[in-house]
């Protein structure tokens, strides 16, 4: 019988979660932990020894669990404008109160925000600093706003800047062809979870399962396991039978909602299938270059929501076309301004939703449904 | 020529740009603060605006581009560098230069050092104005006061002090915020019986407590960058431990009795920074009031709670 891809996943969860307080019970980490913003430059920790933690996946995690709705509550209680993003809401109640499906994440060494996908990041940290008393680092992405001849040298005096207080903390000292294998790991996972996301379009795979392992690519795509775990997914997954035809192609922009059984609004798409998503592209980062400098600055520099909105268009319009998706669900994500925009002009009839991806209660789900229906009559 | 300008970090020196300081538009941008929306109106909607400039500092500001793409009018993004160091300000130096290359290209004109050097004499002798008046906060009135800085943020620049009204006694407090679009608020502060001796406001108490500018070379780009980068921090620029420490030390200094945090609603760095920030007051006793602004000319619906509030201070 082939390896399942799911030996591996269990043994990457237990890697990352093992100094979570629900499986640490008390142990102390054996690494120096860093907290980390989605789109941090991880292969330089990895390469150090550094073990990192994302707060907005917990946070993801969290609500999957069903467990948001007090700690969303918890962190009004602690000042917190529910205005904000509802991930760092929820991240806040949980350390606040100590609760969370896996209990706490290992306290911060130090704490490392990137503002290449959204200026919240950098904020929600500058809070999370103050309440542990750790450094803060904020790298600084100039993204597609501003010519690269000057971004370029900006970025990669930041990223060596970086290496030397990781060093410093980790008492490691950068080896680039360390570097530079897992810059390699990362361009591998980014190919195989392509391999992946094609199966979207032709065959019956849950798009759930998409929203889900995605998290991978996101926590642990410079890890060699995680092009392991995805090729063996996409072995499977082309093996599985021909998607539905008969139903109407759609392509879901913006976030899941994390909330949700099914992470996407089964409850009203009934006739449609979704045929491709563009967050589940968001880590299909580009690290094009020679040397790892510039692999780096090519990758987190050229984020999708570091983009002007004229690259985002093309983007999304090119990933659209490519699903065969006649119309799509929008979510106007009440929690994320920099998403907002990203649906403009993609050439389809769209049906938005104003959601959260976290606050299940965000959602008026009639009128969902009768916008779906809407949909479905225009484009049938 | 007119261009639309939002923010502190926004050079005044490259060219004349008009502040923004409020427009009833009509774009109502869920989720994105009030005053973005109505900059976002008045550079799509008012024909006698030829650009805007503002900053990528938060993602309201973020995303004003998005939105302005295909008006034809001259958008600039401007990247304020995240961090504050010697690299930081080279980097901004750089921006500022790339700012006048695409305004020459965009306007088929010319911009020399020389002119920029001028307007930034100009510039900095009203800064010195405005922090000498900042000085006598407790002598004049807050409100005359904040519409003489306002008024002296478009060409000429000029900012008279004998224009200012003598200040009317009231319980001293400190004023924190964004930039003060809705003005009338500090009409009702007065009018509550309080007196603003002290503020953290971009167009006010950041130019006036300046740190020495860190550079002194010939270089004006390098010069001008350094200047707005010397100032004292934004909330955007997520240096949350100094800002209040700041602050706490001006209040402390000026024995103001209470805090006003006046911030327009869906702003998420000051929605972040007064998490923090009101827990500081409390432990230290002292009361503060947050006051949300809906938009860019929103200030009218808030003086029943600045009356409670003078009341309890
Ligand atoms: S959801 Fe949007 S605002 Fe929140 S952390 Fe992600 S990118 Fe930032
Ligand atoms: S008021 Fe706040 S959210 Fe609006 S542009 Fe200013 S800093 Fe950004």
């Amino acid at each position: 019988m082939p390896d399942s891809y799911l030996v591996h996943v269990a043994g990457a969860m237990r890697s990352y979660y093992k100094d979570f307080s629900k499986y640490a019970k008390g142990r102390a980490p054996s690494q120096k932990v860093a907290w980390v913003t989605s789109f941090a430059p991880v292969e330089i920790l990895d390469a150090l020894d550094i073990e990192y933690v994302y707060p907005e996946s917990y946070a993801a995690v969290i609500a999957a669990s069903g467990l948001e709705q007090p700690l969303l509550e918890e962190s009004s209680r602690q000042f917190l404008s529910c205005d904000c993003c509802s991930y760092s809401c929820c991240f806040e109640g949980c350390i606040s109160t100590g609760k969370g499906p896996r209990g706490v994440p290992p306290v911060p060494d130090v704490l490392i925000a990137t503002n290449n996908q959204c200026n919240t990041l950098p904020a929600w940290w500058s809070i999370l600093a103050k309440r542990y008393n750790v450094p803060l680092i904020v790298l600084d992405y100039p993204g597609e706003f501003t010519d690269a001849d000057i971004a370029r040298p900006y970025v990669e005096k930041q990223h060596k800047e970086f290496v030397k207080k990781m060093e410093e903390l980790s008492g490691n000292k950068l080896d680039e062809n360390e570097l530079a294998k897992r810059i390699g790991n990362s361009i591998n996972s980014v190919a195989a979870w392509k391999r992946v996301c094609a199966c979207l379009k032709e065959r019956e795979v849950p798009p759930t399962l998409l929203f889900d392992d995605i998290n991978f690519l996101i926590t642990a795509r410079c890890k060699e396991e995680t092009a392991i775990i995805y090729n063996l997914m996409a072995d499977e997954m082309e093996t599985y039978p021909e998607c539905n035809k008969s139903l109407t192609p759609l392509f879901w922009i913006g976030y899941p909602l994390w909330y949700h059984k099914d992470r996407y609004l089964t409850e009203v798409m009934e006739g449609f299938r979704v045929c491709g998503s563009n967050y589940i592209t968001w880590w299909n980062l580009d690290y094009e270059g020679d040397s790892v400098w510039d692999k780096l600055f090519g990758a987190y520099n050229n984020t999708f929501l570091n983009l002007s909105q004229k690259t985002k268009t093309e983007r999304l319009s090119a990933l659209i076309a490519a699903s065969g998706a006649k119309c799509a669900v929008t979510c106007r994500n009440k929690s994320c301004k920099c998403d907002y925009v990203s649906a403009k002009n993609v050439g389809i009839p769209q049906a938005e939703l104003e959601v959260d991806m976290i606050d299940r209660e965000y959602l008026d789900v009639e009128r969902a449904a009768s916008l779906m229906k809407i949909l479905k009559e225009t484009v049938s | 020529m007119k261009i639309l300008s939002m923010s502190g970090f926004v050079p005044e020196q490259i060219i004349d740009t008009v502040r923004f300081t409020g427009y009833e538009g009509s774009e109502r941008l869920s989720h994105y603060c009030g005053y973005a929306a109505d900059f976002i109106s008045q550079v799509k909607e008012d024909a006698s605006i030829d650009g805007a400039v503002f900053p990528k500092s938060c993602d309201s500001s973020r995303s004003i581009g998005s939105y302005l793409d295909e008006t034809g009018k001259f958008i600039y993004s401007m990247p304020v560098p995240a961090i504050r160091d010697e690299g930081s300000v080279a980097y901004f130096a750089d921006i500022l230069r790339d700012y006048k290359a695409k305004l020459e290209k965009h306007f088929n004109i010319s911009i020399s050092d020389d002119e920029i050097k001028a307007r930034d004499m100009v510039i900095s002798e009203r800064n010195a104005k405005i922090a000498a008046s900042y000085g006598k906060l407790s002598d004049l009135s807050y409100s005359s006061y904040i519409r003489e800085v306002h008024a002296s943020l478009n060409a000429p620049y000029s900012f008279d002090e004998s224009r200012i009204e003598a200040g009317k006694d009231g319980k001293p407090v400190y004023l924190v915020g964004s930039f003060l679009a809705g003005i009338e608020l500090s009409d009702c502060i007065e009018k509550a019986g309080m007196k603003v001796t002290g503020d953290d406001l971009p167009e006010s108490g950041r130019i006036a407590v300046q740190s020495e500018s860190a550079d002194s070379s010939e270089d004006i780009y390098l010069k001008i960058a350094s200047d707005i980068l010397s100032r004292r921090p934004s909330p955007t620029q997520d240096l949350f431990e100094e800002l209040i420490k700041n602050d706490v030390a001006e209040i402390e200094e000026k024995g103001c009795r209470g805090v006003i945090f006046a911030t327009q609603k869906y702003c998420e760095p000051y929605d972040y920074l007064f998490s923090v920030y009101k827990k500081v007051l409390d432990e230290k006793g002292i009361p503060v009031l947050q006051v949300q602004l809906s938009d860019s000319t929103d200030a009218g619906a808030h003086a029943f709670a600045l009356e409670a509030f003078a009341d309890i201070i």
